[in-house]
């Protein structure tokens, strides 16, 4: 499994991994027309698909049931219900790729539990959670520019100039980033944004829901982002390729270090983890897109 | 005309105080709920793992309390509510509340020493407000909201909502997707299988 990840990090050139990313791109532009005759894919699907215990492939009671036609008798409360539910607007996303999605959900929870988790858990009995908070504001202080740019892009003017002051004092006060010095000093406090939130405040939807082999959830939205944010990324400029996706797989483990058991917490807790996690990536996002 | 003035004012005065005396009730109400659960869980008596079981069943005691698993449930399912018999509510209800309970419990008893910060109220409509509270780790701040709605004078927690996901959404996208094909019946079925009593 770790021969794989070198291989993967051997063929990993930025420009072999984006163009078919682009192929891909424009093709699901081309086909977002259909989305809607399409997504009627995904309920089928997923009543056909052998998730184990979570639907049972037992003989389907038919539609028509009693219950279905309830007594027409007026609920003042269920009426106020319906009422309150328009206004929480219930978020929602096409997913017409169900089938590839399905089977990347398959293989990053397989690649979380026979790699990233036992990786994490063993550098974390390993190295301290001092150092390895260290590390992850290293990190967060080297992707100043996706954050920087993403709230110039959003005019949000005084977050930029946050986000400069913070790596201005980061990078000296607080040691090359090591420590948060600006949100201990002045209580100035990262703000998280990128190039798929700052789409999202232009009006942008999300398209379509995609998953990516080891990025995780996403969707065609985001993943323009992604590929912006790619490029604001400083890490990606090193030289050769094969240092900066070492240490982008070690950013990676550090951060499930800290998340270690949210995983496990969110599929225990599902009835269907898939469309747990489809539905919390887009309320995230969309929250994200607010702030 | 002086006693007509001083009677209005009274009565404003009356109309007011209660209104008043109310606001922050909801994050107090809540506040108190989830310092009762931080008691338990730093009750030095109840250390180990033979205790954990105890603090459980402490911590389902005040979930109970803090909890509407009625609107909560209701709120769920939505549309679909009307689709179930009261029976089948009632069976709904009870099989979420111990499927949720199951989940989260754990959970709530691995928490060490995170600050919990209360911020606070935000109005969502007439009976229902929204607690705002941060959860406060060495890593990150964690925004967790908890939306409650009054009932016979008494706030209850009908939503949780972390990081901008909120609780029954989540559950209501599952559900719906499992209801496009199936009954009610077929639903209670997989909530029997998944909470252990099939």
């Amino acid at each position: 499994m770790l021969r794989n990840v070198t291989e993967y990090a051997k063929e990993g050139k930025p420009l072999k991994l984006i163009s078919p990313l682009f192929l891909v791109l424009i093709f699901l532009l081309l086909s977002s027309t259909q989305v809607s005759a399409d997504s009627s894919l995904t309920i089928s699907d997923i009543s056909s698909n052998k998730n184990e215990e979570i639907i049972p492939s037992q003989e389907n009671e038919p539609l028509p049931d009693p219950s279905k036609e309830p007594e027409e008798k007026p609920d003042d409360d269920l009426g106020d219900i319906t009422e309150e539910e328009g206004e929480e607007e219930v978020v929602q996303i096409a997913d017409p790729l169900y089938p590839w999605n399905k089977t990347m959900y398959h293989f990053n929870d397989k690649l979380y539990f026979w790699l990233m988790k036992p990786l994490a858990q063993g550098y974390s009995a390993v190295v301290p959670e001092d150092i390895r908070l260290s590390v992850s504001n290293f990190f967060d202080n080297i992707t100043t520019p996706i954050r920087f740019v993403s709230n110039l892009f959003q005019l949000k003017i005084k977050d930029a100039g946050n986000e400069l002051f913070r790596f201005l004092y980061n990078s000296t006060a607080g040691v090359c980033g090591l420590a948060d010095a600006a949100k201990m000093d002045f209580d100035i406090r990262k703000k998280d944004e990128d190039l798929g939130q700052t789409l999202g405040s232009y009006g942008i939807g999300h398209g379509i829901y995609l998953i990516w082999p080891f990025l995780g959830p996403s969707s065609l939205r985001d993943t323009v982002g992604r590929v912006g944010d790619y490029f604001l990324n400083p890490v990606h400029y090193i030289n050769p390729t094969e240092t900066a996706v070492g240490i982008t797989v070690y950013d990676r483990v550090n951060e499930t270090s800290f998340r270690i058991g949210d995983y496990e917490d969110l599929k225990k807790s599902a009835i269907d983890p898939y469309v747990s996690i489809r539905d919390a990536y887009v309320q995230h996002r969309k929250k994200k897109v607010e702030d | 005309m002086g006693k007509n003035i001083i009677s209005l004012i009274l009565l404003i005065v009356l109309l007011i105080a209660p209104v008043s005396a109310h606001a922050g009730v909801p994050l107090e109400t809540v506040k108190g709920h989830v310092d009762k659960v931080l008691d338990v869980l730093r009750d030095t008596s109840l250390k180990g793992e033979s205790m954990k079981k105890i603090k459980k069943e402490k911590i389902r005691f005040v979930s109970e309390k803090m909890f509407d698993y009625a609107e909560l449930s209701r709120r769920t399912l939505g549309q679909n509510w009307i689709r179930f018999k009261p029976e089948q509510q009632q069976e709904f209800i009870e099989l979420y509340k111990s499927i949720l309970e199951g989940a989260y419990i754990d959970r709530i008893v691995s928490y060490t020493d995170e600050k919990i910060i209360f911020n606070k109220e935000n109005p969502l409509s007439e009976k229902t407000v929204e607690v705002q509270t941060t959860i406060i780790t060495k890593k990150a701040d964690i925004p967790i909201s908890y939306r409650v709605i009054r009932k016979e004078g008494e706030w209850r927690v009908y939503d949780v909502v972390i990081e901008g996901v909120s609780l029954i959404s989540n559950y209501r996208s599952q559900f719906a997707q499992i209801l496009a094909n199936k009954s009610p019946e077929g639903l209670l079925d997989t909530l029997r299988k998944k909470a252990g009593k099939a």
